[in-house]
């Protein structure tokens, strides 16, 4: 019995002699000494019990979904996660509304504000997921659509105040950066640009050892194997972005610095006409649709003319000219596609810049004299002064609108090809499961390539592992932008990890997106060239707003958006990353910035429970 | 001549190989003194970072204190091995005494050393007095590692309450290995010994298989009539103490569960999950043992509690196809014919399907969740499980033992849940302490391609797959429950080779 007495006392001293030493977590966050611990315990003490909230992402947001799992838990919600492994099963799970906050992001790859909301905010916006179907916004996203720089800029403000500060529609995260890699042994690094919007234009890729052009496939890498669909009206997402841009010639593109130019487009020139709602642009002749036989990119010998141009534009206004049309609303402004036939036209119609008539502009670096404008482009010879010029026309002034023609589903297709292929199906009936549209990934998966490609690389063929692509032999011959590099071949590589180790394995030539740990382990080696610079990616969280949803209430948003510290983000992105407020942050400075506020966010989680009692 | 010496020296060198084989004490101190060595080694390799050209201090400081304790085991070593194989083939007590100087060197973290400690100061050591060495030295490790989270900047809440519990338990465990020396012997314990064997019984709420074991065996001789009869059981367990390798495997899975468990009052679960954003990839220090991950949690709280995970579905993924598949396996074996036709070609069918892929699609087709983790991994065990169970029970169900059954007019149903279950235990006994390994490794496996739980809660793959993308740049991140799983796989595959070796009636 004594040993007994004399083991507890024992045991009760070593107990004493250890909590002398060390604090408690309920000392510690009882003292209030830490911020963040005091403020916890305050948002718990308001609110009664954990508000449910079904977070949704992507695996490759694994880790800005466990930072808003870990904020929003700790501001008092219970986050139930849902991880989907691509995009597509991750769209999916969005149409399918079982979410209530998605993962999102979005680049704005026109460079132009309207580009930044239209689509994601305006009721008819083809990605508004939510939806936000507000009168006010749509009338802040016309009104600022028909002003110059220096009134929308205001505008743009009023519209992010009241959509994030007043609303919360979205919960803004940071915005990125655009990093590339290019192992500069096999390839030059000059010749790949890192745009701040675009997608880098594969034509002017070329080797170091310029003699492996004509026969060394580049290899190049993207995450997502399935592709929305290869008619670029039908898709607007990472998936085909890249591919899509460089599959179709557009009549203006944009420079790395987010500049309308004409340089690599179909036109010589663009012109804007007076009044700023009529657009010029003079085509080029040696532009010419290829297609696949047996394997191999062939020229069709059909030219890329102003009835295409026309047929593209009108296709892509018309919200039902294509089941599952994707991108209409960014062509919402435009009211005619037409083709001129009168020189006099040109003559007569003055430059909205200078005021001279708009053939002088049009004019510049011609290889030959204007003498006659043609319809049919069969007669088409620029040499001879015989040219296409076509004109489009907005509702609005609307300068904005060459953005939007610098855009991957503006890329020009083929009017003969295409109207075949839908022909086979009624719009009206369209059934998925058995129609089959220009594009269908499947069916090009299957093996049957019916695509045309006016752009410098046609796609030769796809499967699970790889995309492949093979030079567009009538594509702009004999000029700088002929395409260098004969073969090009996109891996599909899931994760950035792997698609990292398979770049500095020298199975990858050139990494469009590198993670930050690839920039930190890339950067060392003096073999890769590791190039950053801001870009108009946002990263941002969408609600769940459809009808029945419990984040129609504003509290409950509000209470999320607060709940949000970015600098979190930025932090374990190693500082890569930067704030940002909305999709808008990245081209007009706005002033907002967004702050953490438990309290607040406490506040109106209280708000939100005492509502729905 | 010369012929006759070398035959002599020969078979001198067999029998004192034998002797000192069939000493516990040598091969405790044995192992005590190549661990010593081989760490001592590592430390010394450690010092000076050729890359860098820098000096450590403290490696050097920890290649000082393992070489003085090799030096200290080499010396005991040395001692024992004199001893046992000289005349009396026994321990003198003045070796017997230098076991005391072992014992503290659990103070410094040196297990192997207090095993070897106790085990040489003791002359004819029971099971009873075995086992309780071991639940010492299990508590006491929790204990230990607890500590370490004295410098984190705060403590659970019930870190206290537990470390006087764990305390308290030491020191209950330190009296019983003094009783079981005086109290026990290979007969009937002493009855002021019975209080100490229910306290040990009552360990296994603790985790400590070890006390358990010990109160059981003190007790179970405690009730047998003819004391002239030994206990199968406690054989097979006696058996089993004589492989050393056998029981550090079974000390290792007794401290992860246990840790497991003390885990709840003795480490904070917030840490583990609660992201940090001012301790992002921290090496490793006194306050993060093992470092922090990308999100500042640290990782040795995070393997602490993913213990608790792979654990968990490793044994039930275990014993839910033992259950489905030994009853399978009797029914087939016992009735054979159309039943077991039928019963075994389904099973067929079932093993054709590679066991991770069918884990896959059951997790892809009903989510991932821990449930459905060990659903799909038990479903993918059955077929072997089976299939062992058949075989053996085709051999038992043909002997005398069983006609006699049948003879006496007993159902087919009690034949098998009485006579041939029980008979046919020991080769699934062993093959789930095998299996038990295998689970824990397809659970890992399952989370590190992103479809076991969910990616925050901390589980030994997850926290590897996390660590795999800073192989380069914080390679700690992987490599702690890299050794963490390495670890468990050993344990129990070592244990389970122990526990078939002493199993085996041949090798009685």
């Amino acid at each position: 019995m004594k040993k007994f007495i004399s083991f507890a006392l024992a045991a009760a001293l070593m107990t004493s002699v250890l909590s002398g030493c060390a604090k408690t977590k309920s000392q510690v966050e009882g003292n209030g000494s830490n911020g963040a611990a005091s403020s916890k315990n305050q948002a718990a003490s308001q609110t009664n019990k954990p508000e449910d909230i079904r977070l949704l992402a992507q695996s490759s947001n694994e880790k800005d979904m466990n930072i808003m799992r870990d904020q929003l838990t700790k501001a008092g919600f219970n986050v139930i996660i849902n991880m989907q492994p691509d995009y597509s099963s991750f769209k999916t799970a969005v149409e399918s509304g079982q979410y209530d906050l998605a993962l999102s992001g979005w680049t704005t790859v026109t460079g132009n504000p309207d580009y930044a909301v239209r689509s994601i905010y305006h009721s008819l916006g083809s990605y508004n997921n939510s939806p936000i179907k507000d009168e006010k916004v749509d009338e802040l996203i016309d009104k600022a659509a028909g002003e110059t720089p220096a009134q929308y800029e205001k505008t743009y403000t009023d519209l992010e105040n009241y959509m994030i500060t007043e609303n919360a529609y979205l919960v803004p995260i940071y915005s990125s950066p655009r990093i590339h890699g290019v192992n500069n042994k096999v390839v030059d690094p000059a010749t790949v640009k890192n745009a701040k919007s675009r997608s880098f234009p594969w034509e002017q890729i070329s080797y170091v050892d310029a003699s492996l052009n004509a026969t060394r496939p580049l290899i190049m890498t993207q995450t997502g194997n399935v592709l929305t669909s290869l008619d670029p009206i039908q898709a607007n997402d990472g998936s085909v972005n890249a591919l899509s841009t460089n599959m179709h010639i557009r009549l203006v593109n944009l420079t790395s610095e987010d500049d309308i130019t004409a340089e690599g487009s179909l036109s010589y020139n663009y012109a804007i006409g007076e009044g700023n709602d009529n657009f010029y642009f003079i085509l080029k002749d040696n532009a010419y649709f290829s297609k696949v036989e047996n394997g191999k990119a062939v020229n069709t010998g059909v030219r890329v003319g102003a009835d295409d141009v026309v047929f593209t534009f009108e296709r892509a206004m018309d919200k039902d000219s294509v089941p599952d049309h994707r991108t209409y609303s960014l062509y919402e402004s435009i009211t005619k596609v037409e083709v001129v036939n009168d020189v006099n036209v040109l003559n007569e119609t003055k430059d909205s810049d200078t005021g001279k008539p708009i053939i002088e502009i049009l004019s510049k670096g011609l290889p030959g004299e204007v003498k006659e404008l043609v319809e049919d482009k069969t007669l088409v010879n620029n040499a001879e002064g015989k040219y296409q010029v076509v004109k489009i026309s907005t509702k609005r002034p609307f300068p904005q609108v060459l953005n939007y023609l610098a855009h991957q589903s503006a890329g020009i297709v083929s009017k003969e090809q295409i109207s075949k292929i839908n022909a086979n199906f009624n719009k009206a009936t369209f059934d998925p499961t058995k129609d089959v549209a220009y594009g269908n990934f499947s069916v090009l998966k299957g093996g049957k390539n019916d695509l045309w490609f006016s752009g410098p690389y046609a796609l030769i063929s796809v499967d699970d592992y790889n995309v492949k692509f093979q030079k567009n032999p009538g594509y702009l011959t004999g000029s700088e932008f002929e395409p260098k590099i004969e073969h090009i071949t996109y891996k599909f590589i899931k994760d950035s990890t792997g698609a990292v180790s398979a770049f500095r394995s020298g199975e990858i030539d050139v990494l469009p997106f590198v993670d930050e740990t690839g920039v930190e382990v890339l950067s060392s080696n003096s073999n890769f060239t590791v190039e950053t610079r801001t870009s108009n990616g946002v990263a941002y969280a969408e609600f769940n707003m459809r009808e029945g949803s419990k984040f129609t209430d504003k509290d409950l948003r509000l209470a999320v958006l607060y709940a949000i510290n970015q600098n979190d983000y930025i932090a374990v992105h190693k500082n890569l990353k930067s704030p940002c407020y909305s999709t808008i942050s990245t081209l007009i400075d706005t002033g907002n910035v967004h702050k953490q506020d438990l309290a607040k966010s406490a506040e109106h989680l209280a708000a939100y429970q005492a509502k729905s009692k | 001549m010369a012929s006759q010496q070398h035959d002599k020296d020969f078979y001198i060198k067999k029998v004192n190989s034998r002797k000192l084989g069939g000493s516990i004490e040598f091969t405790t101190i044995r192992l005590a003194k190549q661990v010593n060595f081989v760490v001592s080694i590592l430390f010394l390799l450690n010092c000076y970072d050729l890359f860098e050209k820098k000096f450590s201090l403290l490696s050097a400081i920890g290649f000082c204190v393992m070489f003085a304790e090799y030096l200290v085991t080499a010396f005991v070593s040395s001692k024992i091995v004199k001893d046992v194989t000289g005349e009396d083939n026994s321990l003198s007590s003045s070796t017997r005494k230098l076991g005391y100087l072992l014992i503290p060197f659990m103070f410094l973290g040196n297990i192997l050393m207090t095993i070897s400690g106790f085990m040489i100061v003791k002359k004819g050591k029971t099971i009873e007095y075995q086992l309780s060495i071991y639940s010492f030295i299990s508590t006491f490790s929790i204990i230990a590692v607890s500590c370490i989270n004295l410098f984190k900047p705060y403590v659970s809440d019930t870190f206290f309450l537990g470390m006087g519990l764990y305390g308290a338990y030491t020191l209950i465990n330190l009296a019983t290995i003094v009783m079981a020396g005086k109290y026990t012997s290979a007969k009937k314990p002493d009855k002021k010994f019975l209080a100490f064997a229910v306290l040990g019984i009552l360990g296994i709420a603790l985790g400590n298989l070890f006390s358990f074991l010990m109160g059981i065996i003190a007790i179970r001789k405690y009730t047998n009539k003819n004391e002239d009869i030994n206990i199968e059981w406690i054989d097979v367990v006696k058996r089993l103490f004589k492989n050393y390798m056998s029981v550090i495997g079974m000390l290792v899975v007794t401290f992860l569960i246990s840790v497991s468990i003390a885990s709840t009052l003795t480490f904070d679960y917030s840490i583990a999950i609660d992201n940090n954003y001012s301790a992002l990839l921290l090496p490793p220090c006194l306050e993060y043992p093992f470092g922090t991950d990308e999100f500042g949690r640290c990782v040795f709280t995070r393997i602490v509690f993913g213990a608790r995970i792979s654990l968990l579905v490793g044994l039930v993924a275990t014993i839910i196809p033992i259950i489905i598949g030994g009853l399978l396996g009797a029914v087939a074996g016992y009735y054979g014919g159309k039943k077991d036709n039928v019963i075994m070609r389904v099973l067929d069918v079932l093993y054709a399907v590679p066991g991770i892929l069918l884990a896959i699609a059951i997790i892809a087709a009903f989510g991932a969740n821990t449930l459905n983790l060990i659903i799909a991994l038990s479903i993918g065990n059955i077929p072997s499980y089976a299939r062992t169970v058949r075989a053996t029970v085709m051999g038992i169900s043909g002997q005398e033992f069983v006609e006699a059954a049948k003879a006496c007019g007993a159902k087919n149903g009690t034949i098998i849940l009485k006579h041939i279950i029980p008979n046919s235990l020991a080769p699934v006994i062993v093959r789930a302490t095998m299996g038990i390994g295998g689970a824990v490794l397809s659970t890992s496996s399952l989370s590190f391609l992103g479809i076991g739980v969910e990616p925050h809660i901390p589980e030994w793959g997850n926290i590897l797959k996390a660590g795999s993308a800073y192989l380069e740049t914080n390679p700690y991140i992987a490599i702690f429950p890299g050794l963490a799983i390495i670890t468990i796989v050993l344990a129990f595959n070592y244990f389970g080779d122990g526990l078939r070796d002493s199993l085996d009636p041949k090798l009685k």
